[in-house]
């Protein structure tokens, strides 16, 4: 959280759909931060503290893709909510850590909204995200 | 004529079927001497038929055919202890590619129980293995590429997708912004039906899986109040060719979205169902909405973009359009008869 805000991470490397993803997380009232793979979004995980949710892309160059990344948050932080979205139009539910929400692209913007906010409601019991 | 140092004669006829057989084929005396070798044998295995007869199988071409192996396969044989069948053995010559060969042995019925022969048909699988090997990869390539394309298309409808919803969301006239909804609403369509082909086996489109999820996309992001409004879908087993599958999506989410705009004003109940049935080559597509009917003559609004594409689409599918009073609501029935006359024509606004 920051401000009162809950902070997503956009990990994508399609620089338009990274740009629409922001910009969809910060019209639904949340702090958007953007990453192009999997090893920048550890970088800034790893620099700050108050990263609540991370949107991510499943096929992405680097060292891992975003099943790989979503199991390194959930081992390593694991309060963090996870939504993955993937071309793929079925992907092996079980193939990512348990409590996370997946979409096939392309997704609806409510839909994705939607399932931030019940993830980050989630959280606590206040209903406010950790 | 008898040049070979055997004392025994074969019959001339055994020695033609030999020679003459398609496929590559030795016949061996007990100790392995080739008595004679088809022309095939030797055409694959460039041996010189004119140094064959009485030559040891050891012997021929360069000693190539020398395999320890092989030799005590076919003695195995000769006594009556062993058959050969369907055995493998990789044939080496020098400068040239290890050939992969496979070989039967049997020794020769002809009722002469003194004198042991055996036959040894030897055939080259070299060439059908790559083959199989080839069409296996070429199977699994294909496979991939398909995937791979598949998830290109997705990505570039989801960079539409959100192109159209960041404008939306950006634009200050609601008006501007409800055509970029609209236009957001048609790529999802085509999008469903992408999901739909790549989750199906043949070309085919599952129509009752494909409009429940497209309905339930247009559901998700266009009504705000589920318990007051929804969407209702019937289809029989019905399963379509890809193009054919495009317009009835596209005609459905017009004349959904056009429901949803207009016959529920004043946060009014209601319903929306969609029916489809086939019969034959016939088929009839249904929208029905209980909301507040449609206006006619002066009220009428003008015909937008959405009733273009319906009519455009159901002229396409060589379909008939009848509009109805649904007594509460209006009723959109889409008909497709083979070989009956046409007049598409959606003289209301959709």
């Amino acid at each position: 959280m920051k401000n009162g805000k809950a902070v997503v991470l956009v990990v994508e490397d399609s620089a338009i759909i990274r740009m629409s993803a922001v910009d969809l997380v910060r019209s639904a009232g949340y702090e958007g931060l953007e990453a192009q793979d999997a090893d920048e979004a550890i970088r800034i995980l790893e620099s700050r503290s108050d990263i609540d949710l991370v949107f991510t892309d499943v096929q992405m160059p680097g060292t891992m893709d975003g099943i790989k990344l979503s199991h390194y948050i959930r081992d390593r932080w694991p309060p963090v909510k996870l939504l993955v979205a993937s071309g793929n139009a079925i992907l092996e539910e079980s193939s990512l850590p348990g409590g996370s929400r997946f979409f096939s692209k392309p997704y609806d913007d409510h839909a994705i909204t939607d399932a931030m906010a019940r993830l980050l409601a989630g959280g606590t019991s206040d209903g406010s995200a950790g | 004529m008898p040049t070979t140092p055997t004392v025994h004669f074969e019959a001339a006829s055994t020695l033609a079927v030999v020679v003459s057989s398609n496929e590559p084929l030795l016949f061996l005396s007990e100790d392995l001497k080739v008595i004679a070798a088809s022309a095939s044998f030797c055409r694959a295995f460039e041996i010189d038929p004119a140094t064959v007869p009485g030559r040891r199988l050891s012997e021929l071409g360069n000693g190539e055919w020398a395999m320890p192996k092989l030799a005590s396969l076919l003695k195995a044989t000769a006594s009556g202890s062993a058959h050969i069948e369907a055995y493998q053995i990789d044939l080496m010559r020098p400068n040239q590619k290890t050939r992969h060969l496979v070989v039967n042995a049997r020794t020769l019925d002809d009722g002469d129980i003194d004198h042991v022969r055996l036959l040894l048909a030897v055939a080259d699988v070299t060439d059908a293995r790559a083959e199989a090997r080839l069409k296996d990869d070429l199977i699994r390539d294909k496979a991939i590429l398909l995937q791979e394309v598949q998830h290109r298309v997705a990505n570039s409808l989801q960079i539409i997708a959100s192109v159209l919803m960041q404008s939306a969301r950006r634009v200050q006239s609601a008006e501007a912004r409800g055509h970029l909804h609209d236009a957001h609403h048609r790529v999802m369509s085509i999008a469903a039906l992408q999901r739909q082909l790549s989750t199906s086996a043949g070309g085919n489109v599952e129509l009752r899986a494909y409009l429940t999820q497209l309905c339930q996309s247009l559901g998700a992001s266009m009504i705000a109040a589920p318990d007051r409004l929804s969407i209702q879908v019937t289809v029989d087993d019905s399963a379509v060719e890809a193009d054919v599958s495009v317009s009835l999506g596209l005609i459905v989410t017009e004349l959904v979205i056009n429901a949803l705009k207009h016959a529920f004003p004043d946060e009014r109940m209601g319903r929306i169902a969609i029916d489809y049935r086939s019969s034959g080559n016939d088929w009839t597509l249904t929208v029905t909405d209980n909301g507040i009917g449609m206006p006619t003559g002066t009220d009428a609004p003008k015909a937008g973009l959405g009733t273009g594409i319906v009519e455009a689409l159901s002229r396409n599918l060589q379909a008939e359009i009848r509009l109805s009073d649904a007594a509460p609501g209006a009723a959109v029935t889409i008909t497709h008869v083979e070989g009956a006359e046409l007049s598409a024509d959606l003289s209301t606004a959709a």
